[in-house]
């Protein structure tokens, strides 16, 4: 392994450069998936869906549709029987024979206009048998519940995904490390607590859009809002029986994914009509209330915790027991109940664990990623326990924290041992920029105000081996043109790819382009934008990609030069040599090479430079005891500390103060890290207070806006302190780990510590809203 | 709240005609399919989420005198049924004289909103979660209706029947709405409890006018309406007469409080429940009244 440590940092790796997508989006001018024009043929996708969340399809009529002029398709599950799923294959395309959640498609319709294909929707007829429904994860998970996957047991699926046939468990995590049961008499606190977090949706600001066409030779080309062009490329493929060079992913900038333009959901709608109507371009774009109910969302989670420490304050045991609410398909979420196995003690060095993960299949709707991938419902749990067992315990909650945090060394729940780690360094920054200790007086004598914090770890959760590719090229007058395959969501990652190549090169920043948009035709392959990855596996392919390019030119001009490529070097795009003090700018060279002297031929030819990255050192883990070499690639750490005002009379809470701090390993571009720490931290203050998918009977009562409340820039603290640590990860690009997730993942608990200590009182879980809270103080005597 | 509402608006047509008289015999002709339209900021999400199904739109915001907005000294303030929510807040007579109402139109849903929407909409639109209507009615407001049978005026304390439910008549087109002055040395104040701090309905609204009155016992008479917790917005009338009839003390203040909160007939919903909903009424009147207080004493 590379060590970081040792490397010489380029001076543009720390700097914060302007981002290099800023003037074409602040200006309208780029380019998204509802922008692209189709001409004359386009076709519109609509669906028509199941009005129930567990029922058996007996019959479908669908001739009056066909008969409706102005209708190009009309397709059901029968005419695409494979499964499609990222981890475990247990969904269709369009229901087959049963639906198991509300919104579920059961009928895609295409029509020369969104009006004309709609009223074929009506024209449809769709007889069913309603089922019992299971909405609740935890009696989902017992033997009384219905089966909501009776076939469970043939379902395709990973070898890290441990399904329970007969239930509907789809994925059971474990780990057993020492004996908990004994450490437990040993303790001199024990805290129990259960928490449940509500679904929660990703709310991009741009709703799902994606267009397909076949050609007359069955090659398909899919423009899509996506984070995962090669994924939907590979999956939908797969499933439609196409191979995947015949199937092509354009990608174009995203107006927000948040992990919910992953994997593949709306977008092998267009595709699987699209095979029905060669030539014709389709179009499927969401309504605002389809993206709350149809698509990916963050799982409900219900989590069961018991911890406990000897009379120092050293923990001993905890044990953890999730129940995840999966949805109607667990695909993607089977991993994020993995995730939340392996990382299920949180930050925390625990010498006795045992944890039990579990997927329950549910008739709700689908579970996928959403920033953090399990571990703000983890942690919103595990940061309670732990104030709560510090408070029984009678330690100062940041003396507790530091005593217990992982250090580089120990040795994990999982067998892993834990790299070194600024975590440490994160908890004494955010007590310190918080006054931790000093309580500052209310803004009302109608309110009362508190501190809290809450810590976090999260690994990249994926499987072992996902690849990165990258490629370096030049035009004539010495620009750059970087292919890579991950995208652009609005978290940097362009910026920080044209960033890692200028300074592996040795050229100007504004030398460098991004070839956009993806498109797996072209672009280098990559597994998906997801994780918090990029920065760091990305970033590794496209730094080798650019050494590689490096390498060739040096090369060249060391033969031109009959010198020492050890003596030359590229600064500001001109080759110099320390040692004749030459020097020759990029431009030209890179595409015709270098003459000879006296015209007697040439030397070198068009650079192109190739990186890749992909983990090799991942193992699996014990099926049983959850134990194993490396369950991950790296840990980023953090802490969030809040001070909160409670207003007694209407239970609202404010925000006074948020600081947040992390440990990324190495900020490649600084501002753009705390622009990450202060989304995140907004995105996480949002679910603590706002956010919550209310689910009746497997009905959506807020799918709208109006009623599914995100904070706005009016719900932002004035004050929000975000701070940089930096413990190089040793195989990253000059030490860089991700962050793009990280920063929401302590605010739960964060915000439930800092009301507990203003108030005196905890929920069950969020969102911390005015009425939860005041009902809770009213409960518990805080208020008349 | 449509599970499955049309990706666009259900096709209608848009009607706008050049008079007063030609859209009210329009209106009236077509009762029941369609609608007078202003800002549509109530409109469009309705019929989007299938709720109306009017097939015509008549646009009656252009027509004669309706963006108009003026202030008499001896009458008072009139303000047109297109004048948007943020002309009426930016209006130097309504901030002068009128500070309640302005910032009641200020909470409603967000500045890009309120470009649109208007104060005689919500007044029309009748929900009883109106931000501006407390505020009309406390401030004796009068909406000046063109019907079939020529012109009329309806008094505010008496327009409101239910939620979508008011006098408005089929044909009938509200022009404007006229603010008689205030009492002299009248104090407002509008509490709009909502989840997050923009663009968003009330949870509950607590509307509070006082002013000095020789004629009670107390010496002050304060008025008090509450949206959101009944189907029309709600008079606070045994609150109002607790606040005249006692020496306004805390105790005073508390009592009344509980008699709002006693009179208010709330519904649980998914912005907040019934029961926290009344107690909300008890709080928050008693924290209006007593800002309202505040500033009488000087």
């Amino acid at each position: 392994m590379v060590m970081a440590q040792t490397e010489k940092i380029p001076d543009l790796i720390g700097k914060s450069v302007p981002r290099i997508d800023v003037r074409e989006k602040v200006t309208g001018a780029a380019i998204y998936a509802d922008d692209i024009q189709f001409g004359k043929k386009l076709l519109y996708a609509r669906v028509k869906r199941s009005p129930y969340p567990h029922a058996l399809i007996k019959s479908i009529d669908t001739s009056k549709a066909e008969a409706l002029p102005g209708v190009k398709a009309v397709v059901t599950g029968k005419d695409f029987p494979n499964r499609i799923g990222l981890y475990l294959k247990d969904k269709h395309i369009f229901a087959l024979n049963r639906v198991r959640f509300v919104g579920e498609p059961v009928v895609g319709v295409a029509a020369v206009s969104e009006e004309i294909a709609e009223q074929a929707l009506e024209l449809i007829d769709v007889e069913y048998e309603v089922l019992e429904a299971v909405t609740d994860a935890v009696y989902g998970a017992t033997p009384e519940a219905p089966i909501i996957h009776p076939k469970l047991g043939e379902y395709e699926v990973p070898n890290f995904i441990f399904p329970q046939p007969g239930t509907n468990i789809s994925n059971h995590f474990k780990i057993r490390k020492g004996d908990t049961e004994a450490a437990f008499k040993e303790c001199a606190a024990v805290v129990e607590k259960t928490i449940r977090v509500p679904h929660v949706q990703h709310v991009p600001i741009e709703p799902h859009v994606a267009i397909a066409q076949m050609d007359e030779t069955g090659k398909v080309t899919l423009w899509a809002s996506s984070q995962s062009p090669f994924a939907q490329r590979n999956l939908i493929a797969k499933t439609l029986g196409i191979s995947q060079s015949d199937m092509r992913v354009i990608a174009p900038y995203v107006g927000g994914g948040f992990g919910c333009k992953a994997g593949v959901t709306m977008e092998a709608i267009p595709v699987a009509i699209a095979t029905k109507v060669p030539g014709y371009p389709v179009k499927f774009r969401l309504t605002r209330e389809e993206e709350f109910y149809t698509n990916f969302v963050r799982q409900g989670l219900t989590i069961k915790l018991k911890v406990g420490c000897d009379a120092d304050g050293n923990l001993l045991a905890m044990e953890n027991t999730m129940y995840w609410d999966g949805g109607a398909s667990t695909e993607y979420g089977v991993n994020i109940t993995r995730a939340g196995g392996y990382s299920s003690t949180g930050p925390y060095d625990i010498p006795n664990v045992k944890t039990d993960s579990l997927c329950v299949y549910t008739n709700h709707p689908i579970g996928g990623a959403y920033r953090g991938f399990g571990m703000s419902e983890l942690h919103a749990g595990i940061g309670q326990v732990m104030d709560e067992l510090a408070n029984e315990i009678g330690m100062d909650k940041v003396e507790f924290h530091l005593k217990n945090v992982v250090q580089g060394g120990d040795t994990l729940a999982t067998g892993m041992k834990m790299h070194p780690t600024g975590l440490s360094k994160c908890i004494e920054k955010v007590a310190d920029a918080i006054e931790w200790g000093k309580k500052s007086p209310p803004s009302a004598p109608n309110k009362r105000r508190g501190k809290g914090i809450a810590l976090m770890w999260k690994a990249p959760a994926m499987p072992p081996n996902p690849g990165s590719s990258a490629w370096v090229e030049f035009a004539e007058d010495g620009t750059v043109v970087v292919g890579v395959g991950g995208q652009e969501i609005g978290q940097g990652a362009f910026t920080v790819a044209a960033q890692m190549a200028a300074a592996a090169l040795g050229v100007p920043m504004d030398w460098v382009r991004i070839a956009g948009p993806l498109d797996t035709q072209y672009s280098p392959y990559e597994w998906q934008t997801v994780a918090s990855r990029l920065t760091w596996s990305m970033g590794n392919a496209v730094k080798r990609a650019a050494e590689d390019a490096r390498q060739q030119i040096l090369d060249m001009v060391a033969e031109a030069w009959d010198e020492n490529v050890d003596d030359l070097d590229i600064v500001e795009g001109k080759v110099v040599s320390y040692k004749s003090e030459r020097d020759i700018s990029l431009k030209n060279i890179v595409i015709y090479g270098i003459p000879k002297e006296n015209d007697q031929g040439w030397i070198g030819g068009p650079i192109i430079g190739r990186g890749k990255f992909m983990p090799t050192y991942v193992t699996g883990l014990d099926k049983e005891t959850g134990q194993g070499q490396r369950a991950v690639v790296h840990y980023t750490t953090g802490a969030q500390a809040l001070e909160v005002e409670v207003d007694l009379e209407t239970g609202k809470i404010d925000v006074i103060n948020a600081v947040s701090a992390f440990d990324m390993g190495r900020a490649i571009n600084p501002d753009l890290v705390h622009m990450q720490m202060e989304g995140g931290f907004v995105q996480g203050l949002s679910s603590a207070i706002f956010e919550e998918m209310m689910l009746k009977d497997g009905y959506m009562q807020n799918p709208s806006f109006v009623d599914y409340r995100i904070a706005t820039t009016t719900d932002i603290p004035k004050k929000m302190t975000t701070i940089i640590v930096e413990e190089p990860q040793d195989d990253g690009p000059w030490g860089a780990r991700g962050v793009g997730e990280h920063p929401m993942v302590p605010t739960i608990a964060a915000l439930a510590n800092a009301v507990y200590d203003a108030v005196g009182v905890r929920l069950d879980g969020p969102p911390y809203s005015a009425e939860r809270v005041y009902m809770a103080m009213l409960k518990a005597g805080v208020v008349k | 709240m449509a599970l499955n509402p049309t990706p666009g608006l259900p096709p209608f047509e848009y009607i706008k005609p050049a008079s007063l008289a030609e859209a009210s015999a329009f209106l009236a002709e077509h009762a029941g399919e369609a609608r007078p339209f202003m800002g549509g900021t109530d409109t469009f999400v309705r019929m989007r989420d299938k709720a109306w199904h009017d097939k015509f739109v008549v646009d009656v915001k252009n027509l004669e005198g309706m963006r108009n907005i003026t202030f008499d000294p001896q009458n008072g303030l009139t303000i047109g049924a297109a004048v948007n929510m943020n002309q009426v807040a930016a209006s130097p007579f309504a901030q002068e004289h009128y500070p309640l109402l302005v910032e009641a139109a200020r909470s409603v849903a967000s500045y890009q909103l309120r470009s649109r929407a208007t104060i005689v909409g919500n007044i029309c639109n009748a929900s009883p979660a109106g931000d501006t209507l407390g505020a009309s009615i406390l401030l004796g407001g009068v909406l000046h209706v063109y019907g079939v049978d020529g012109e009329r005026d309806e008094p505010l304390s008496e327009f409101f029947h239910g939620p979508g439910k008011t006098n408005l008549k089929p044909g009938d087109i509200a022009t404007a709405v006229h603010f008689p002055l205030p009492p002299a040395d009248a104090v407002g104040r509008y509490i709009k409890l909502n989840r997050n701090n923009d663009g968003d309905l009330a949870i509950v609204g607590v509307t509070v006018l006082g002013y000095p009155d020789s004629a009670t016992a107390s010496g002050f008479r304060f008025k008090i309406a509450l949206a959101s917790v009944a189907p029309v917005p709600l008079i606070a009338t045994a609150a109002e007469d607790i606040l005249a009839n006692s020496p306004i003390t805390d105790d005073t203040i508390t009592a009344a409080a509980q008699a709002a909160m006693d009179a208010s007939t709330p519904i649980s919903d998914t912005r907040g429940s019934a029961e926290y909903r009344k107690l909300m009424v008890r709080n928050l009147v008693k924290r209006a009244v007593s800002d309202v207080w505040g500033k009488l004493q000087g």
